[in-house]
């Protein structure tokens, strides 16, 4: 049986480099090299991998593939691949980068050299909503940080206690700047709750289908 | 048989105070279920657990109990959708 039958490919996702192959060591699944291939100009980061259920649920996994991506984000811009891509072989991968070519090539454009970051803003418990304010102070943070962002994304309120959530896609150099706008945000709004994350790879910033009718990054 | 003679009659143009008031209840019904066994509802309340618990406001305790709890409705919906019980076949037609 060739190793190909026996394993499948996971990608964690693209980055565009000239090498031939870049290896990231043994830090994939299962404690597998992590290695990019070529396809044009653009190298989909990946392992070799027996054959498993993904499942959104096992924390080990999750934090395994985003590990995989903090580690390339530190060298590359990326573009993500959704959690638990696997092919079957390294002919559909290929295939997969001819299909998506075109979508990845403006995909990049729009990711390269920058990173996402989030921000969330959560009213303390039993606060008392004034709506009128509440829309000032949201405008005045939307307002603010996409001044020092390229684009940026509102996710779902899942909370009434949110009053923010939102993505913003912010260019490499300039993270200090939108890190410096969001403290003095917080300074001024001290009885709000913050949580600023990232750097992350742009998931809310792409979202190529390919093969798939199914939702939600590259696929 | 009621739910056919219910859909003629209102094919018909023909309202029957009676029915109505049945199938208005059936609307409900199934309004209420949706509600309820909405996954989206369910993801939204794992996320809130989650971040009530980054802020420190619940203890881990409190969040492992509750994070299971919805776990456990969540797989409940989805083979409650898989299997596709909200889907009603009158067997009597």
């Amino acid at each position: 049986m060739s190793k190909d039958s026996e394993s499948g490919r996971y990608v964690y996702c693209i980055i565009k480099a000239h090498e031939e192959k870049i290896s990231f060591g043994n830090i994939g699944f299962q404690g597998k090299e992590v290695y990019t291939t070529k396809y044009k100009e653009f190298s989909p980061v990946l392992s070799d991998i027996v054959f498993k259920k993904f499942d959104v649920e096992d924390e080990e996994d999750v934090k395994t593939h985003s590990n995989v991506i903090n580690e390339v984000m530190k060298e590359h811009s990326v573009i993500p691949v959704a959690y638990g891509m696997v092919f079957k072989n390294k002919k559909l991968v290929e295939m997969s980068m001819k299909y998506g070519y075109k979508a990845m090539k403006k995909a990049m454009k729009i990711v390269d050299n920058r990173v996402e970051l989030g921000v969330k803003v959560i009213l303390p418990k039993d606060f008392d909503r004034n709506e009128q304010k509440l829309d000032q102070c949201k405008s005045e943070f939307t307002e603010r940080l996409k001044q020092v962002s390229f684009d940026s994304k509102n996710l779902i309120l899942f909370s009434e206690r949110l009053l923010i959530n939102a993505s913003f896609l912010v260019e490499v150099d300039k993270v200090q700047a939108f890190s410096s706008e969001v403290e003095q945000l917080r300074s001024k709004y001290d009885s709000f709750n913050f949580q600023y994350s990232g750097p992350w790879s742009p998931y809310n910033f792409v979202d190529i289908h390919i093969l798939s009718r199914q939702k939600g990054g590259f696929r | 048989m009621f739910i056919l003679d219910d859909l003629l009659l209102r094919a018909l143009g023909i309202s029957v105070p009676g029915l109505d008031f049945v199938s208005t209840l059936e609307l409900l019904e199934n309004l209420a279920y949706k509600e309820l066994y909405n996954p989206e509802n369910i993801k939204n309340q794992i996320k809130e657990n989650q971040m009530l618990y980054e802020f420190g406001e619940i203890s881990k305790y409190e969040f492992e109990n509750t994070k299971s709890r919805l776990m456990e409705q969540l797989k409940f919906i989805e083979r409650f959708e898989e299997m596709n019980l909200s889907v009603r076949a009158d067997i009597l037609t």
